[in-house]
């Protein structure tokens, strides 16, 4: 079976004023449908920039897509506008971002720019589009939509402006939502009635969705299977279980030890992961953590380990998995039978 | 919005109240009269003139004669000019100006929006810098310059194509108007593309916009459903002073391009301390200042809800 969404060593720069910025350097990840695939990982790291780039949505220039593909149902689409007649932004793939007070057109009024994408993709006429617009947001439940339509964001509370991004994402039943933070700017209570939303949505309408975030309580919630990314690249992805309770990689381990937790009690500390990541302008020679890492080899500051395959579709990338290292790695799952040598970019 | 019109129009009746007093007590203060100089009239006259006027009365009752004329739409009469009402100067002669000045607002308004936007669009390539060396002109050119430039490219452009393809003066006719119009509104246009730009530089990068993209809408549609209305906020609210600056800096123009416009009579008056047209010409053209700036904000509401609906 083909993965919905497939993305293969996707490499991408920026030219900035500093040089280049390598802010991804071969990411590789794909979701099925009815699943989520959450991308975890620090600021900079490229989860964004991932999807951005997947989408089309990264400013180029200065942004550069210099190798990859990403396949819609097996079909390459990474540079189009369109897939087999269908715009892939908005029809095919739904989005929404992380500040939904400034991602609305604070001078439309809200049921207008939920009807747009239908009367860009379906040829709608206003009239049949805006009484669709009414329903999508009465789906994402918000009380008298038929009046609420009819007002502009700034009369919408935060949360309830993320759910207007989640109607207008879904208007044109998209196979792919891509939710970029779509909880940071909420409270927690809030944050749990957008995430059951978008789970609920997703039990009817089968779409797939990839949850952008930093927060790993999001992820235990949300996800079937987790990419953990760091310095632009794909350090370790799993299914949901593999990253809590098998984590091979030590970038994830030290991202689960820096999470707070209800059960530590008093001797539980907060473990933060010292240093900063990378200069991406240079990225270095070896593995992108080397620098933070405490269980680093020489191997880890010379090469960049390759992608070691520990299950069915469990993968890392730390020298810790090659079946010839011979050293302790407590607290790491396995190590590898086999590994995926990089592709070239 | 109707409580909202209402207090604008009543903050316009008493800045115009304002500018009535202003310049009534201003022109008291001023020496001399243009009835004691020598061409001046004979005593009959002046004897009326001041019974009429009550010149001869307290100074606070004069203001009382002054405003409850200035009620009844009355202006007077000239004291410099035989037979002349004020009223009859504002009717002939304001019309002209205020053609020239809205057309000239528009020309501005309509150039710089599109300049402006255009130049955010290509910023840092070509069609960025020819504008912006045009805007750095046009700001710091004088208008008087621009309109002997422009007279003298149209008498050599008659005078190739053998007929006349626009008068180079005069007033009558739209062909008459084109021309000042443009010099007028130019130092104008070349403010608003500057600010249109910065203004649209912001909405490019704005996260709405983004979210427009992801939504798949096509580029022009983007362009003048999302970006054009957000960046043009701050266009409009320097329109209303703009049309003040257009209106009243006409005169240089006017006077360059023979258009009988209100403005010569305004600096006539000033320099023969004709009371009642300075008067009646000020508080006229601060009537019309404030009804632009009121309407300025009304259409601003009009485009942004946040101002209508607050």
């Amino acid at each position: 079976m083909t993965a919905l969404l497939e993305v293969s060593n996707l490499h991408v720069e920026f030219d900035t004023y500093g040089g280049i910025v390598k802010a991804l350097r071969g990411v590789d990840f794909s979701v099925e449908s009815g699943q989520t695939l959450a991308i975890v990982g620090e600021s900079g790291s490229g989860k964004s920039v991932a999807m951005q780039s997947v989408t089309g949505l990264i400013p180029m220039p200065p942004g550069r897509i210099t190798a990859g593909s990403a396949k819609l149902r097996g079909k390459e689409f990474l540079g189009q506008r369109k897939l087999d007649g269908k715009t892939i932004c908005g029809d095919e793939i739904g989005m929404i971002f992380q500040d939904a007070m400034s991602s609305l057109n604070p001078t439309m009024c809200i049921g207008d720019q939920i009807a747009e994408t239908l009367e860009v993709h379906r040829g709608y006429s206003h009239a049949k589009a805006f009484s669709r617009a009414i329903e999508l947001l009465d789906m994402v439940r918000i009380p008298e939509a038929a009046r609420r339509a009819r007002q502009f964001p700034f009369e919408f509370s935060g949360g309830m402006l993320q759910r207007v991004m989640i109607a207008t994402a879904i208007a044109c039943k998209p196979s792919l939502l891509i939710a970029d933070e779509p909880t940071t700017a909420l409270d927690v209570t809030i944050q749990a009635q957008i995430l059951d939303l978008l789970q609920s949505l997703q039990k009817e309408t089968g779409m797939a969705i990839v949850l952008i975030t930093h927060d790993l309580s999001v992820v235990a919630r949300m996800a079937d299977r987790v990419a953990v990314m760091y310095a632009g690249q794909i350090v370790e992805s799993g299914s949901v279980e593999d990253i809590f309770y098998r984590s091979a990689h030590p970038y994830t381990l030290g991202l689960k030890l820096a999470m707070p937790s209800h059960s530590g009690g008093e001797d539980h500390r907060l473990r933060p992961i010292p240093g900063s990541p990378p200069d991406m302008f240079s990225p270095p020679a070896g593995c992108a953590y080397c620098e933070r890492c405490d269980r680093a080899m020489r191997v880890c500051q010379s090469d960049n380990p390759p992608i070691f395959t520990l299950d069915e579709g469990h993968f890392s990338r730390c020298w810790q998995q090659h079946p010839q290292h011979t050293g302790a790695s407590e607290g790491l799952y396995k190590k590898a039978t086999a590994h995926i040598d990089e592709v070239q970019a | 919005m109707w409580s909202y019109t209402v207090k604008r129009i009543l903050q316009g009746i008493i800045t115009v109240w304002f500018i009535a007093t202003a310049t009534f007590l201003a022109m008291h203060n001023v020496p001399g009269d243009p009835l004691s100089s020598d061409r001046a009239t004979n005593e009959t006259i002046r004897a009326n003139l001041e019974a009429r006027y009550g010149l001869d009365k307290p100074l606070l009752e004069q203001y009382f004669v002054y405003m409850g004329n200035m009620m009844r739409g009355d202006f007077g009469i000239s004291f410099t000019q035989q037979n002349r009402e004020v009223n009859d100067i504002i009717r002939e002669h304001f019309p002209v100006s205020a053609t020239l000045g809205v057309l000239a607002v528009m020309f501005a308004a309509l150039g710089g929006i599109l300049m402006g936007a255009l130049t955010a669009l290509y910023r840092n390539r070509l069609p960025d810098y020819i504008i912006m060396f045009l805007v750095i002109m046009g700001i710091s050119v004088p208008s008087f310059v621009f309109a002997a430039l422009g007279q003298l490219s149209l008498v050599n452009l008659n005078a190739m194509m053998g007929f006349s393809v626009l008068p180079v003066a005069g007033w009558g006719t739209v062909s008459h108007m084109l021309l000042p119009a443009l010099v007028l509104g130019l130092g104008t246009m070349a403010y608003l593309t500057r600010l249109m730009r910065s203004s649209m530089l912001e909405v490019i990068s704005s996260d709405y916009v983004r979210t427009a993209r992801a939504k798949g809408v096509p580029a022009a549609r983007i362009f003048t459903r999302h970006q054009l209305r957000n960046a043009v906020m701050p266009v409009i609210t320097v329109l209303g002073p703009a049309i003040a600056s257009i209106t009243t800096g006409g005169f240089v123009v006017e006077l360059v391009f023979a258009v009988p416009g209100l403005g010569r009579y305004f600096v006539q008056a000033v320099q023969q301390l004709d009371y009642t047209v300075i008067m009646g010409t000020t508080v006229f053209y601060g009537a019309f200042l404030v009804f632009m700036v009121i309407l300025v904000d009304l259409v601003y509401g009009w485009i942004d809800p946040r101002v209508r609906l607050k």
